[in-house]
């Protein structure tokens, strides 16, 4: 058989899987959501017998998460932006020095991501407690920064390592002043680097889960912890699965910007030179 | 002149590199401290084995330990082995790789507990497997599927959120070796598993390495997937962990399953990649 032929048959049974474990269970999600509430969608009907918006209203009206989705997207902005400015000094040493111990210090800024997420949230409560700390914003906040770093420190130092030396030195020559240096050497070059890690910290931030449990518990709720009181002992489907998509949705719209930003992020095209 | 550029580069490293380390080095200090005694909340504060021995003594922490330890170990295992052939499949381009490569990449933005939801409403009592199953004829009633006693669910999960990152890793190695090398070996009369065995393993060992280490860390901490779709007769590790913190108040006693967790990510981890960098030599070998 030839090789073109294999590809197809395997594109074609590739569809078939994604089907199943994406298509299908999304499909469901999003049925469910739309459930109108005065009939149940029970054994054996295939579709649900009613359906409206009535449980997407109920939701927004009767639960706490509209408290939640403010909560959520005051916090990951905060986090995006304080992230970004505690990574930059790091990424600019790592990104622009030569220094001994420099592979060390990109080692451990990936400490958080080493540590297990729920002895990192556990132990910062206690902490915290300890210290006498009981601002929630605040502590998950900090928590979420330091969770974070890495990606930023990581996404940030390759794009100070794209700075040209070059440039910089001409347009000192030509007597460019600091600010006029950064306009037109080291922002073209850091501008893909900047967003992205923006974005990433911020989708993360939406998403976690750990340290919003433990330091929120038991008034401050994100999206996820939301989402995980209607998963634990109340389990109600219909809400679940409208906080499911909520939570989705968004973060998959950012994720494909993301990835074009990524993309443009190459060395060729922030150099000026193809 | 250079003291000062080492006073620079220190002071550049504060604020990014320096929280991390005051943050988690203290977290870590908490956690450990606070097993033998010290930073006690309520009551005295002072170095004691009791909580360890407490702890060790009872069969509810071995349990976590070593059902965390298969967690970790399965899943880790079971997305590298799934991720493998998919990324020598798109190791070059052709019509449709990258509809493929994004597709199976897509896991990568559901949010774990959203995961979790999904999948137990596909295999729940009435969910849309079962009544597959029973509309095929393969079952005559429903089974139950959910919070199995295995833990399959949970690894379903693991492997279902991870394939794709193991894949993201492993297709980039692959990618790397040049088809010189891959031609050289056939020329040299390799059939496509020696090929395999004995040029692409070994050069993607790293890669390979390092998507083991990161799944096996985040296996063996998980909560949601354990809380949502896990058996209930059993606790994760980090799940004993937030139950004795929580229902007790009981920090000190968290704070051994926390060191006992740390303790499996990192040996865990590590052994689990040394014994692959062994298995690929003794495969070069045979």
């Amino acid at each position: 058989m030839r090789a073109g032929t294999i590809n197809r048959i395997l594109i074609v049974v590739l569809i078939g899987v994604c089907v199943l474990w994406l298509v299908i269970p999304f499909a469901m999600a999003i049925l469910w959501s739309i459930v109108d509430p005065s009939q149940a969608w029970s054994y054996p009907d295939l579709f649900p017998a009613r359906v409206s918006f009535q449980r997407w209203v109920d939701v927004w009206q009767n639960t706490a998460l509209k408290d939640a989705l403010v909560n959520s997207y005051t916090l990951a902005p905060s986090v995006a932006i304080t992230t970004l400015l505690l990574a930059t000094p790091t990424a600019y040493a790592i990104g622009r020095f030569e220094f001994p111990g420099k592979t060390a210090v990109q080692v451990l800024s990936l400490l958080p991501l080493v540590v297990p997420g729920f002895v990192i949230a556990v132990f910062m409560a206690s902490l915290l407690l300890n210290l006498g700390l009981y601002n929630r914003f605040a502590s998950i906040m900090l928590g979420h920064c330091v969770l974070f770093l890495p990606y930023a420190i990581r996404i940030l130092s390759v794009s100070f390592g794209l700075v040209r030396q070059d440039l910089i030195d001409a347009a000192r020559d030509l007597g460019a002043s600091p600010w006029a240096r950064f306009h037109a050497v080291y922002w073209p070059a850091l501008k893909p680097g900047v967003l992205a890690a923006l974005i990433i910290v911020f989708i993360q931030s939406i998403e976690e889960f750990a340290l919003a449990f433990i330091l929120g518990s038991p008034d401050f709720t994100t999206v996820p912890t939301i989402l995980y009181s209607f998963l634990g002992f109340n389990f109600v489907r219909s809400n679940a699965a409208v906080v499911s998509l909520i939570l989705v949705v968004p973060n998959v719209a950012l994720m494909l910007v993301l990835e074009r930003l990524l993309k443009s992020a190459n060395p060729a095209m922030v150099s000026g030179k193809g | 002149m250079r003291l000062r550029r080492a006073g620079l580069i220190l002071l550049l490293l504060l604020p990014g590199l320096g929280l991390i380390l005051v943050l988690i080095g203290s977290v870590i200090v908490m956690a450990f401290g606070q097993s033998v005694g010290y930073f006690a909340l309520t009551g005295e504060s002072g170095f004691s084995w009791e909580h360890w021995r407490e702890q060790l003594d009872g069969r509810l922490l071995w349990r976590s330990f070593q059902y965390s330890a298969y967690i970790a170990t399965t899943s880790s295992i079971l997305s590298v082995l799934l991720a493998y052939p998919i990324a020598m499949w798109l190791r070059r381009p052709f019509r449709g790789s990258l509809f493929a490569g994004a597709l199976l990449k897509a896991p990568l933005l559901v949010p774990g507990l959203v995961a979790a939801f999904l999948f137990i409403n596909v295999i729940s009592f009435h969910g849309f497997f079962n009544e597959l199953m029973v509309w095929l004829g393969i079952i005559d009633r429903p089974i139950r599927m959910q919070n199995d006693r295995n833990g399959y669910g949970v690894i379903f999960l693991q492997v279902w959120k991870n394939m794709p990152f193991a894949l993201l890793l492993l297709t980039g190695s692959v990618q790397a070796i040049s088809d010189d090398v891959l031609n050289a070996a056939r020329d040299m009369g390799a059939g496509s598993i020696a090929r395999f065995r004995k040029v692409i393993l070994p050069l993607t060992v790293p890669a390979m390495q390092a998507a083991l280490v990161i799944i096996f860390i985040g296996a063996a901490g998980d909560f949601s997937f354990q809380a949502v779709a896990g058996p209930t007769q059993v606790n994760s590790m980090a799940q004993l962990m937030v139950r004795l913190k929580g229902e007790f108040g009981g920090y000190h006693e968290a704070g051994v399953v926390a060191v006992l967790l740390m303790a499996l990510a990192l040996f865990g981890s590590v052994a689990l990649a040394g014994l692959t960098r062994f298995a690929v030599r003794a495969g070069m070998k045979v």
